[in-house]
């Protein structure tokens, strides 16, 4: 680095730390928006992606897992057992209730409950085990009758634990096991065995969604098809496409006002290391003055001023991150919503976002340093 | 070329002109002026304010170039070299010293000699170091411009002068900001620079006591050189100006001149204070 840029720099640590705040702020900012992004899209989407079902089944008009109002009438699926592409299929039940943590679960009245808990109640077939817990961390790992295997994400934000008691579609359960991988941030997975769902739910002889597996060697983008002609009033996902369409009804509302809060920061870094090395340039246009005379040439003082803008930007950039891992852990343990996932490609183009924010705020100061004139200094 | 006795002068300008502007609204700043510096002397330009010092400077330092006429600074006609070696010339060939120091305030008084250092010299703070000893600094090379005197600071600024030991040193009222006694002690340095390591110096100044080291007085009057110019001191603001024209008072049987009418107005409240000092 030249001598000049860094004694510059240095030596005014008032400025160096305005500006090197704002760059960290954005840098935060950004990557904090971005790894919230990413956190998110991997647990909204996680759940369809790692459940072991090849091709999601639902009524017609279904898009996606939460929303899904879907009804599909299991006397008409009998004809999937004559197909030999599928290797098992089987109904499962997904329904967005509210539940309650009952406090007192020796009392039946209103004071005996806790805390509302938005769910969705998933009933599988558990010998089949379709659409089942992804991982079981804790507990049993199947939900006998009467009892639930409920997400950590939902035990960690409701303070819920094995053999606590919940109140559900008019049903108390016994929380039988503690599962991961079903947090879909807004709302979290409770699994119970299709047969108290379909009981529960008032549903008897109908699903929500088919899951089917496939038998080895056959590819689900090409069965997706075949399984609509099976089932009259069908629609058929592969797990990639239903993961996709139910990431997108979570985050494709947030996304644009993700990005333009992500401009924002940018803009908010931009202008304050901008403004900054601007008027240190500015108030330093007699010494750069004095540079020229004594013999160096623009390109000299283009370097100067661009390596203090990418100095800058570089401990903004460090700071920047270290604040959004060490906020993101402290937020993540407080609130158990914030989801983050820091990725290195994510951070490799906020280092770029960083590298473009101190070019730029470097591009109008070295304009104005080409204008300076040498014979400045000479007047006293 | 070469100068008047023979030896080839540093600085060379032959019918040198600089005019400013165009059609009715131009300037001529300089005006076919002749001029020489040859090694080992010091060349005083004086003359009122106005007179074109300050383009004769900057033409000389290679920071602009002349309208007509030929400038060649060691042996480097800086008419014909191209604009972008103009800034290399001026480091490697040209020592400058400024009346207001223009010491880098975040480089400490090594730095500020080590950065006009040409690569080729390794911008060598040992050099850097050396040079500081010689201007009798070697108890202030780690220290911030703000930390020294003004006549420590004018050392540095010589010491980065000859940082890359060109042949020619040319000093903008070097002493305007120093008090006597400094503005004294600079003045022997620039002429043992001169002398010692056969540098031709040019100093633009108005200051009289640089006449004490001059080998050579040169006026410098409406853009052009004027020889033969009597000149003396004016008492109040110790200013040298010429005689002709100039305002003045007979006082105890001497005569006094002055740069301008508020200058005699002071003399003539106060003679006393001021009889002493000029004439």
């Amino acid at each position: 680095m030249l001598l000049v840029a860094r004694k510059n720099l240095f030596s005014e640590r008032t400025r160096l730390a305005i500006s090197v705040g704002g760059v960290a702020l954005s840098v935060f900012l950004i990557s904090l928006l971005l790894s919230l992004y990413r956190g998110w899209d991997e647990k909204v989407g996680g759940y369809v992606e790692q459940a072991n079902v090849d091709i999601w089944v639902g009524s017609t008009g279904t898009r996606d897992f939460l929303s899904a109002a879907s009804i599909v009438p299991l006397d008409q699926t009998a004809t999937l057992n004559n197909i030999p592409e599928i290797k098992v299929w089987a109904p499962i039940i997904v329904r967005p209730v509210q539940g309650i943590k009952v406090k007192f679960p020796e009392r039946t009245d209103k004071d005996a409950e806790g805390e509302k808990m938005d769910m969705h109640f998933v009933g599988y077939d558990t010998e089949k085990n379709i659409g089942g817990p992804i991982k079981v961390i804790e507990g049993k790992d199947k939900p006998g009758p009467g009892e639930v295997i409920i997400d950590k994400a939902l035990a960690k934000r409701y303070d819920v634990h094995l053999n606590d008691i919940i109140s559900a579609g008019g049903t108390r359960w016994t929380v039988a096991g503690i599962s991961e991988g079903g947090d879909f941030v807004v709302s979290q997975t409770v699994f119970v065995s299709l047969t108290d769902a379909q009981a529960t739910l008032r549903m008897p002889n109908q699903a929500t969604f088919i899951g089917i597996q496939l038998a080895d060697g056959v590819n689900p983008d090409e069965f997706t098809a075949e399984t609509e002609k099976q089932i009259p009033q069908a629609v058929a996902f592969t797990r990639v496409e239903f993961a996709a369409a139910t990431r997108d009804i979570i985050l494709g509302n947030i996304l644009p006002i993700l990005l333009v809060v992500l401009v924002l920061a940018f803009i908010v870094g931009l202008a304050v290391s901008g403004l900054t090395i601007y008027t240190a340039t500015i108030e330093k246009g007699r010494e750069y003055g004095i540079i020229k005379a004594v013999g160096f040439k623009n390109s000299y003082l283009y370097r100067l001023v661009f390596e203090q803008a990418i100095v800058t930007g570089a401990i903004g950039f460090i700071i920047g991150v270290g604040l959004t891992l060490s906020f993101g852990s402290f937020a993540s343990s407080q609130v158990p919503q914030f989801v983050t996932l820091v990725h290195w490609q994510d951070l490799l183009a906020v280092l770029g976002a960083t590298i473009v924010m101190s070019l730029l705020a470097g591009y109008v100061p070295v304009r104005r340093l080409a204008a300076i004139d040498p014979v400045e200094a000479f007047k006293a | 070329m070469s100068g008047g006795n023979g030896v080839t002068p540093v600085l060379d300008m032959i019918a040198v002109t600089k005019t400013y502007g165009q059609g009715d609204s131009a300037v001529t700043a300089l005006s076919e002026i002749d001029f020489h510096a040859d090694p080992g002397e010091v060349v005083l330009v004086m003359g009122p304010s106005g007179a074109g010092k300050t383009t004769f400077l900057t033409i000389a330092g290679a920071l602009l170039k002349p309208t007509s006429g030929s400038v060649t600074v060691s042996g480097i006609n800086l008419i014909e070299a191209r604009d972008s070696d103009l800034p290399d010339i001026r480091r490697e060939k040209i020592g400058f010293v400024f009346q207001s120091f223009n010491l880098l305030e975040a480089l400490n008084a090594t730095e500020n000699v080590t950065l006009v250092m040409s690569a080729s010299r390794g911008g060598s703070p040992h050099r850097a170091r050396e040079l500081l000893n010689m201007m009798g600094l070697s108890h202030r090379l780690k220290s911030l411009p703000k930390n020294l005197s003004g006549g420590e600071k004018q050392r540095v600024a010589i010491a980065r002068a000859l940082a890359n030991n060109p042949d020619l040193i040319l000093a903008d009222e070097p002493t305007a900001n120093l008090d006597a006694a400094r503005g004294r002690e600079f003045m022997l340095l620039l002429k043992q620079i001169a002398v010692e390591m056969q540098k031709a110096v040019v100093i633009v100044t108005h200051d009289h006591r640089m006449r004490e080291i001059a080998s050579r007085i040169v006026w410098l009057e409406d853009g052009t050189f004027r020889v033969d110019v009597a000149t003396a001191k004016d008492p109040v603001c110790n200013r040298v100006i010429e005689i002709e024209g100039a305002p003045n008072v007979e006082y105890a049987s001497l005569r006094f001149y002055f740069c301008s009418d508020s200058c005699k107005d002071l003399f003539a409240k106060e003679p006393v204070r001021y009889a002493g000092r000029g004439g």
